[in-house]
């Protein structure tokens, strides 16, 4: 039986059985499956390709975080967290949510990460970063925010909560016409700045809704193998891959990618190697504890899931959920190929002969 | 890395001075793609370190004599690049294109590449060539060995790491290796050396002497050099065969066959060579001469696979000497 036909009669054992059948519908379509799959180990001649297919889940969800807004009497804005950006786009993302809820430009925000001095935000460890660092980065921003409002209300003849801020205005709701520029409001505050804070508690974050659990993805995988030397070499990986609220597609997709190619690389390559007399590690090194290159990824394709339900589910951590089903995928696209299961990764060379023993293929 | 001393001879009278007679003295740089990563990992700590990259004469390829000369400090890059060196030895350059790193083809060198250390991770960590326990017992046969040899009865089980190795023997290329007491000359074949005891280092060369050039025959031969690599990214090959054959038409008048990574040296198939005089290059001879190649291997308890690796090699390479399309 077709595995995907067997993925998807089972997904009804998820807990998000409509989103799975979505994502093994268009990780398919952009595979080929239809036309790639074959009966395991069918085909011709010593090289030999093979489709599989891994599904993933991950808890995500955001780790507890504080963040201090300040709002300048001059306009400026500065977000403080203790968070750091391990090249993830955790700067860019904080940036975004603070931008977004102030209806300031990303250009106007000061994002100042990276020591202990910053209110407590948690290591990035888990897939928890996001939904932490958005959650109170929005939360803190709407509350300084509010504070602007009631400095504002008095000026433009109404109250704090018929106020709203667009496009650097601050303006009663729906209403260009009576509004003021950021920089005038910022003036009505006083000397004083603002400085308000905002806190994701994980164990509000299911009533608050602004950060929930539970990623889902879909990756498939086409591998080629020769069936002489037992190499494997990947000709392309597909992700299809939901995280809730998507809060930047670019940085979410580059995630993604990285997490593709880690499931190459544990598919294919890492491997601690340690002698079993001495207790020494032999490979601590990035000579013999291999890692991909770029000659050795194939062709990457990322699909972000997204769509108004999972908008809907608040934002998502999304750091590991697809390195996970890749590498099952790509050990299953290899099945695929040989008819013959190597049942440990990484695959090299030595296990797909072994697996072979005697079976050749012409 | 411990520190030490720096000396930028300009001339190889002033570079052997420079030398010592012990390797704990001085160390040779070229590319340092290898001095410097094993001094990294106090493998080896030298006193003093002898950079002869600015010695002119020790750079450049040209024809000398019967031979094509290519100076010890030619880099990789310098050597594929070469017009006379790619249209004679595809199998030399398709050896170089193997150290799939742009990078240390521009730094690494010839020489260097002969007289790197073997990558042997016991040795690397420590352990010595002959990588004993603490009881002075051999590591390698019942221990992580599936990048050992295949052809070793020990002491030493480690393989020779270099890449060019297997095809400068097959195209019977020799070494001139140069000291303050004069020059002497060896093969290629016979440079690479198993080391029987402590102490031993794994190619004919001693602490005060330089390998100052490579020297090729030119005579025409058909050759090709196929590697099996676990990835594209730079990576040691498994296992790497290099093949030069003389050819009356399409029949072989003689065969030479070297295989690297399989065997503390470089490894001649001296049967599989035999067997192919007299015969023309096809899918069967080759598959043939790759099995004869791997006849006596005699494997440790996780490299079995590697036996395989290299009948292909073998097989491949002879394809592609041949230009046949496997």
């Amino acid at each position: 039986m077709d595995p995907l036909a067997v993925f998807m009669k089972n997904a009804n054992l998820t807990l998000r059985e409509a989103t799975y059948l979505d994502q093994f519908k268009k990780a398919a379509e952009l595979i080929d499956w239809k036309n790639k799959y074959h009966a395991p180990g069918e085909g011709k001649g010593s090289i030999r390709r093979g489709v599989g297919i891994g599904v993933a889940t991950w808890g995500g969800g955001g780790h507890a975080s504080k963040c201090k807004v300040t709002l300048h009497p001059d306009g400026t804005v500065e977000v403080e967290l203790g968070s750091q950006d391990l090249g993830t786009g955790n700067r860019t993302c904080i940036s975004m949510v603070a931008a977004e809820s102030l209806g300031l430009p990303m250009s106007a925000i000061k994002v100042k990460i990276g020591s202990n001095g910053y209110p407590a935000s948690g290591p990035s460890g888990g897939s928890t970063t996001i939904g932490g660092v958005s959650t109170s980065t929005r939360k803190a921003s709407l509350n300084a925010l509010e504070k602007l409002f009631e400095k504002v209300a008095p000026a433009l003849g109404t109250t704090a909560d018929q106020l709203e801020a667009v496009d650097s205005r601050i303006q009663i709701k729906g209403n260009p016409n009576k509004a003021m520029s950021w920089k005038q409001a910022a003036q009505k505050m006083g000397p004083s700045p603002i400085e308000e804070m905002g806190e994701n508690v994980p164990a509000q974050a299911a009533r608050e809704g602004l950060n929930t659990l539970g990623a889902a993805g879909v990756q498939m995988a086409e591998v080629e193998v020769d069936t002489e030397t037992g190499i494997v070499k990947m000709r392309k990986m597909v992700a299809v891959q939901d995280c809730g609220l998507v809060v930047n597609p670019k940085t979410a997709e580059s995630q993604v990618f990285g997490a593709c190619i880690m499931s190459i690389c544990s598919a294919l390559y890492e491997e601690r190697v340690i002698d079993q007399v001495t207790g020494r590690v032999l490979n601590p090194d990035m000579e013999f504890y291999k890692l991909a290159g770029l000659p050795d990824i194939g062709e990457i394709v990322v699909h972000m899931d997204i769509q108004e339900m999972h908008d809907k589910r608040g934002v998502i951590g999304l750091g590991e959920p697809c390195a996970i089903g890749g590498t099952a995928a790509i050990a299953n696209a290899v099945f695929n190929a040989l008819g013959v299961r190597v049942p440990m990764v990484p695959v090299t060379a030595d296990r797909v002969l072994n697996a072979l023993g005697n079976k050749r293929y012409a | 890395m411990q520190s030490f001393e720096y000396a930028n001879p300009a001339s190889l009278k002033e570079a052997f001075a420079a030398l010592g007679s012990s390797w704990e003295d001085a160390a040779v740089l070229a590319g340092g793609t290898d001095l410097l990563t094993i001094m990294k990992d106090y493998v080896q700590s030298p006193k003093r370190v002898v950079n002869i990259k600015g010695i002119k004469e020790l750079g450049g390829i040209s024809r000398k004599g019967g031979n094509m000369r290519i100076g010890a400090t030619t880099t990789l890059d310098e050597l594929t690049s070469n017009a006379a060196i790619r249209a004679s030895y595809p199998g030399l350059v398709q050896a170089a294109m193997g150290v799939t790193s742009p990078q240390l083809r521009n730094m690494g060198t010839v020489a260097g590449d002969l007289c790197q250390r073997p990558r042997c991770w016991y040795f690397r960590r420590g352990f010595g060539l002959l990588a004993k326990g603490p009881n002075g017992e051999a590591l390698v046969p019942t221990g992580e060995n599936k990048f050992h040899a295949i052809f070793s009865n020990g002491p030493a089980y480690f393989v020779s790491a270099s890449t060019l190795g297997p095809a400068l023997v097959a195209l019977g290329a020799s070494v001139t290796i140069a000291s303050a007491s004069g020059n002497r000359s060896v093969s290629v074949e016979k440079f690479f050396v198993a080391p029987t005891g402590d102490g031993q280092r794994e190619i004919d060369l001693k602490p005060n002497e330089i390998v100052t050039e490579i020297l090729i025959p030119v005579p025409a031969t058909k050759n090709a050099t196929y590697e099996v690599r676990q990835r594209e990214l730079v990576d040691w090959p498994l296992s790497a065969a290099s093949v030069a054959l003389r050819m009356n038409g399409t029949t072989v008048t003689s065969a030479s066959i070297a295989l690297g990574h399989v065997a503390p040296t470089i490894w001649r198939a001296t049967q599989a060579e035999k067997m192919l005089v007299g015969k023309t290059i096809t899918a069967a001879t080759a598959e043939a001469a790759g099995e004869a190649a791997v006849a006596n291997a005699t494997p440790l308890s996780g490299n079995k696979y590697k036996v395989q690796l290299t009948k292909v090699a073998v097989k491949r390479a002879l394809l592609a000497a041949a230009g046949i399309k496997a």
